[in-house]
């Protein structure tokens, strides 16, 4: 459904003068009263950091002015995430990662590649509005995403002054990269570094970058680190010789968007709180990654 | 020869082949003293705690790398100085007085790129590379499934990780070193190389692509599985360059997998 930013603004005018009943009612035809950059200033005042002037977090796409219709996250604006919310009239879309490619947005090269081009299509054939938003929900704290992908492991047990560290029944590292594996949506990405047999009892949660910093910290206290994405010259060759020199220390990685997913889904839930107005539902990307080793 | 000497003649041969020695580069020492002599050259693409026990067992004082010692590409270690894996790491490097220098920005430099040269070799590419454009290599028509199993069978990586429709029909691949993925384009089937950010262009692509009805896939190997046997070229480089010098590559080997 193409509806012009106009044409909805109108409508919300006459609901306006119907009164909040008659809006409620009106919430099953997917429209509302709110426009993406009400949205996006109610994001900046409930979110309780304050917002940064350099960022890679705002609007990326679309007219900040329009209506929304209904409001889908994601941890990827994908060409598909993008026609599902069209199609499910989700017009502005929360995204945690880039929408071209580049940190930044610049398609350099791929400026006049088709695929590019394809994506561009869609959101202008629906008059999407996307939204990016990655530093400024990492930096709540405690850390949301972690929080979600405790929950998503049904992980309850925080270890005290530990931030993002949960105790967990005692297993091996083989054992949690078992449970990792069943409780999320993995297919190919996950990928373990330390002795099998490792005693884990305690596990430190880094979705999305991790760090060197993280590592180092982290590793005083948890016996492994379920990582997003770590760099491989960085937290991965600090576990790899925090192993060798006899501290048994153990990572599993599972990469960044498997590991940002609950997190994703969970700001759904925070949007919504906040735009009452429309519905606002995530949207799920699975593990990009597929293995011939496993 | 001390290492000081043997950095002095890399230099001199690269001035000779009109690569410049950079003033802002990391390739520079990271450990140990510059005029010791050395008793053996060890390459390495990571110099891990193993890496550094290896050549010490081998008797090879120094320790030639490609990617950093102490975990971060500058190697800074102040923010490390009271942890105990670093601690142990610099100990054992006193202790065994070994030298560790780095060569990265001046390895890519050279021509082909040992890096990617190494690679291409250990999957059995080097007769397949275009030969006009720089990293494509145009392989006997497979799939996408049929290359990852091949390429994980000849590097032997426990952690190779693919993205893309299994069946796809793959020709034409862009093989990059490390962290330095080829990008995607309209007339590459496949990107291959170490690792890359997830939201650094290939995987979003791919999702995209498959979306208009194209097929894209890359291959993910992990940075030692990439970069690794570059630095066995780079041993047989230096052989020619100081036949007074044993030259020896001990692999970092592949990190990641349920034993080592």
């Amino acid at each position: 459904m193409a509806a012009t930013a106009a044409s909805l603004l109108a409508a919300a005018n006459l609901r306006a003068q119907r009164g909040p009943a008659a809006r409620s009612n009106q919430r099953s035809l997917g429209t509302g009263t709110v426009t993406a950059q009400q949205v996006a200033d109610r994001i900046h005042s409930s979110l309780g950091v304050e917002w940064r002037p350099q960022s890679v977090d705002g609007f990326k796409a679309g007219d900040p002015a329009t209506v929304v219709t209904g409001i889908a996250t994601t941890v990827l604006a994908t060409t598909d995430v993008l026609r599902r919310a069209a199609a499910a009239g989700q017009n502005l879309v929360i995204t945690q990662e880039p929408l071209y490619y580049a940190p930044n947005e610049d398609a350099g090269n791929r400026a006049k590649d088709p695929v590019y081009l394809a994506k561009k299509a869609v959101i202008d054939e629906h008059h999407l509005i996307v939204f990016r938003f990655t530093e400024h929900w990492n930096a709540r704290q405690p850390n949301e995403p972690a929080k979600a992908l405790a929950a998503a492991l049904r992980w309850t047990s925080p270890v005290p002054d530990s931030p993002q560290t949960y105790r967990i029944l005692e297993t091996t590292l083989q054992g949690l990269a078992g449970q990792v594996r069943s409780r999320l949506p993995i297919r190919g990405g996950l990928r373990m570094i330390g002795q099998p047999g490792l005693r884990v009892r305690t596990v430190y949660l880094a979705p999305g970058t991790t760090s060197l910093g993280m590592a180092v910290t982290s590793l005083q206290k948890a016996d492994a680190i379920l990582a997003g994405e770590p760099r491989e010259w960085e937290a991965i060759p600090y576990t790899l010789d925090t192993w060798s020199s006899d501290r048994g220390k153990g990572l599993i990685s599972i990469g960044r968007m498997v590991s940002e997913g609950p997190g994703m889904a969970a700001c759904a839930a925070w949007i919504h709180s906040l735009v009452p107005e429309v519905r606002v539902e995530s949207i799920p990307v699975t593990d990009p990654y597929w293995s011939v080793n496993t | 020869m001390t290492a000081q000497e043997i950095v002095t003649r890399i230099q001199q041969k690269l001035q000779t082949l009109g690569i410049a020695w950079r003033t802002q580069t990391v390739d520079t020492f990271k450990a140990g003293a510059p005029e010791t002599d050395v008793t053996g050259i060890a390459t390495t693409g990571m110099a891990t705690f193993d890496v550094l026990r290896r050549a010490v067992a081998a008797g090879r004082n120094f320790v030639i790398t490609h990617e950093p010692t102490f975990y971060n590409h500058q190697d800074q270690t102040t923010d490390l100085e009271k942890d105990p894996t670093y601690q142990a790491k610099q100990q054992f490097i006193e202790q065994n007085k070994l030298i560790i220098f780095r060569f990265h920005d001046h390895a890519h430099a050279l021509q082909p790129d040992p890096l990617v040269a190494g690679s291409a070799r250990m999957l059995g590419w080097t007769n397949y590379a275009s030969p006009t454009e720089p990293r494509i290599y145009i392989l006997p028509a497979t799939t996408l499934r049929e290359l990852a199993v091949d390429v994980a069978a000849k590097l032997r990586g426990k952690a190779i990780r693919v993205a893309g429709d299994p069946d796809m029909k793959v020709t034409r691949v862009a093989l990059g070193p490390g962290y330095g993925v080829p990008a995607l384009t309209p007339s590459i089937d496949v990107a291959v190389g170490g690792e890359a950010a997830e939201s650094g262009g290939n995987v979003e692509y791919i999702l995209d692509a498959a979306a208009e009805g194209q097929k894209k896939g890359v291959i993910l190997l992990g940075h030692m599985m990439s970069e690794d046997w570059g630095m066995k070229e780079v041993a047989d480089w230096l052989r020619l360059l100081m036949p007074e010098v044993t030259v020896e590559w001990i692999p970092a080997g592949e990190p990641f997998g349920a034993s080592r």
